[in-house]
């Protein structure tokens, strides 16, 4: 919830609330073709208003189906990423916790490897999906004893199941051919390349569901990072929160995973970058991940698309960016904000 | 000693000086693709061939019988199917070399007792070249082709390392005849009428730079690489990998795809992925060309000219109406490897 008088802190609240707008039209006049900034403007209000414009029809082509969908891909990819991370973060009660904790990254990195070595016919995407999920049940059936999912069994089957998705990984990446394995390599450091409406139409519903659901459920959070026992002395059942936040942090992160690959950093990092400057509480946590997470990945692509005249994986630009500006915030605040 | 004695001795000694160079077991000091000197025997008896486009070379100029052992590989071995297994009637019985990763097996490399390895690498500093030459003493010689000279010098190297150096001069030879098919056309064509060239290797915006054998292949067929209007850093790289928006603002007049399991060049026009690129002359035109045989069209083994006349038809199918591409792909296989295409009949 946002602070209720005007103060600095609140200013700055509703300023990273704002950040996707201001991210988003600054990164729409960014790319390798070059457009007027006059023309795009026009050529915008002309979709939305609907009059006709006599600009060549590649102008439209390059906002409409080449940028936009990547802008939009990557604020979502973004969203997701930084949103599954706070909550898993919340629910783990541990700083160094990201999304991929359960073992989520590796069990898409499989899977598009075997989509992409083996099974041509199965989309990269679905396959990255399914296998994600598969590994999250695999360690949370693996963790759960007598109805209960200890934290720590959590982590440590997140730990194996990840350890045996990558053995699997090691095997293909070994039996395939050299252009396969090139691909492989490169979807497992993540990008934004390949955006298209298509990639947005089908993960968007899951992206939807898994943060609508963790935006509503917040301040459970709260009180779920408190521990078990104190979870139960309010009222609060946490094996039930845990189930709901796991899957639905899973289902947001999969989406994004799926259509993007592996971005690093960005679920770790930018929840800690809030807590830095807003504090703990996951009712200001959430919401703020969800729109800084989207303006980080944005703002970084926009390098990774138009900074140099080749494509870079934003996963590798997430990394470089992230890490010094996590540094500088780690060292000039207390605990790293968990306080 | 008779005087008769001393003239058959001097015959003798006449005719071991009129041995062909090609016959004689010698140790000869060679340079490899990476610069590195290497001593190997002319001709090298045991030879282990780690990669597909080097034996087909070696295929067109040595003796099969000197080739030991294979890497165990199934994309080389999907190649059993191809002329090998005719112009060597002993290919499937080679011993195979198992593989790790990138690895070769040592102990299995051991055992073939080889006189020379024969691998690819980028550097003298390979994991390959070096527990070879530290465990094994075992000559390597690195095959690195970034150019269409270097498929030539590849020839030429092959001759060295069979004793056969007649045969790869006449293979070269006969290379050369065939890619003037298509360059005598080519080579008259006006800058103007040069299709700019997007390739497409399989990672979809991963193409050839400026300075590589593809860029090469395209001159010489009759187009324009389009990578050499892209930025500076980008072009100079021999696989750059660039985004949508690039490519529509190279706008290319031809997209030519290397053979691509999982895509079609119909995807590529009409593709919902690929709505982005409606816009660019090659997709407007349904200019969207595929290596169609991988193996065949080989542009770095000396199937090169093959490659090289499947662009050019495409580029420019006008200029190339008369040339029937099934006859000329047999005859090329008669001329290098003595094996018809596609019957694999022993010509």
């Amino acid at each position: 919830m946002a602070p209720e008088r005007i103060t600095g802190r609140s200013l700055l609240y509703y300023l990273f609330l704002s950040l996707p707008l201001f991210a988003f039209f600054s990164s729409i006049f960014i790319g390798p073709f070059h457009i007027n900034p006059v023309q795009l403007v026009d050529l915008m209000a002309s979709k939305i208003l609907g009059y006709a414009t006599d600009y060549p029809d590649v102008y439209s082509t390059v906002i409409f189906q080449v940028r936009l969908p990547r802008l939009l891909l990557g604020m979502m990819v973004g969203a997701s990423l930084s949103v599954s991370g706070a909550a898993f973060q919340g629910i783990f009660r541990n700083p160094l916790v990201s999304p991929y904790i359960l073992g989520l990254s590796s069990g898409a990195a499989f899977g598009a490897a075997l989509s992409l070595a083996f099974l041509p016919g199965v989309s990269i995407q679905y396959a990255a999906f399914f296998f994600s999920l598969l590994a999250v049940a695999l360690t949370y059936f693996m963790a759960t004893t007598n109805r209960s999912t200890p934290i720590v069994s959590l982590v440590l089957a997140g730990v194996i199941v990840s350890a045996v998705f990558d053995s699997l990984l090691a095997v293909i990446q070994i039996a395939v051919s050299e252009r396969a394995l090139q691909s492989i390599v490169f979807w497992i450091m993540g990008s934004l390349g390949t955006a298209s409406w298509s990639k947005i139409y089908g993960a968007f519903p899951l992206f939807a569901l898994g943060c609508t659901v963790m935006l509503l459920l917040r301040w459970r959070l709260n009180v779920l990072a408190l521990g078990d026992e104190e979870a139960r002395s309010v009222g609060l059942n946490p094996e039930k929160y845990k189930i709901i936040f796991i899957v639905s942090a899973s289902l947001a992160a999969s989406s994004a995973v799926a259509v993007a690959g592996i971005i690093g950093l960005v679920g770790l990092v930018v929840p800690h970058m809030l807590r830095m400057i807003f504090g703990p509480d996951h009712r200001t946590l959430i919401p703020l991940s969800l729109t800084f997470g989207a303006s980080f990945l944005i703002v970084v692509d926009d390098f990774a698309r138009a900074g140099l005249g080749f494509e870079v994986p934003v996963g590798v630009i997430t990394t470089l960016v992230g890490a010094p500006l996590f540094a500088y915030l780690l060292r000039t605040t207390r605990s790293g904000g968990w306080e | 000693m008779k005087s008769s004695t001393y003239f058959l001795l001097a015959v003798a000694f006449c005719l071991l000086l009129a041995v062909p160079a090609s016959y004689a077991n010698e140790t000869v000091l060679i340079e490899d693709d990476l610069g590195r000197s290497i001593n190997i025997g002319s001709p090298s008896e045991r030879v282990v061939f780690t990669m597909e486009n080097a034996l087909k070379t070696y295929y067109a100029v040595g003796d099969p019988d000197n080739v030991v052992a294979l890497k165990d590989d199934k994309w080389m071995r999907r190649l059993m199917e191809d002329v090998f297994p005719v112009v060597d009637p002993n290919f499937e019985d080679k011993i195979l070399i198992n593989i790790t990763g990138d690895q070769l097996g040592l102990e299995s490399l051991a055992k073939v007792d080889p006189d020379l390895v024969v691998l690819w690498a980028s550097s003298p500093d390979d994991p390959n070249i070096l527990a070879i030459n530290d465990t094994l003493k075992v000559p390597v010689f690195a095959i690195y082709v970034t150019s269409l000279d270097d498929v030539y010098r590849q020839v030429d190297t092959m001759g060295i390392i069979s004793g056969n150096t007649d045969r790869a001069s006449e293979v070269k030879e006969i290379m050369e005849g065939y890619v003037e098919l298509t360059t005598n056309v080519t080579d008259q064509i006006q800058e103007s009428d040069r299709p700019g060239v997007f390739w497409m290797w399989t990672d979809i915006y991963g193409t050839a730079g400026v300075d590589s054998g593809i860029n090469d292949l395209i001159d010489m067929a009759g187009g324009n690489n389009v990578m050499k209007l892209a930025e500076e850093e980008a072009q100079n790289l021999e696989h750059p990998v660039i985004n949508q928006e690039t490519l529509i603002k190279l706008n290319p007049d031809v997209i030519y795809m290397w053979y691509n399991e999982d895509l079609d060049p119909e995807d590529i026009i009409n593709g919902e992925d690929f709505q982005g690129l409606r816009d660019i002359n090659a997709v407007k035109n349904r200019r969207v060309y595929e290596i169609s045989n991988p193996y065949l069209f080989d542009a770095f083994s000396p199937r090169m000219p093959l490659a090289l006349l499947h662009v050019a038809r495409d580029l420019h199918p006008d200029k190339f109406q008369d040339v029937d591409m099934n006859q000329t792909i047999d005859q090329y296989n008669v001329d290098i490897w003595g094996v018809h295409y596609p019957s694999m009949v022993k010509a």
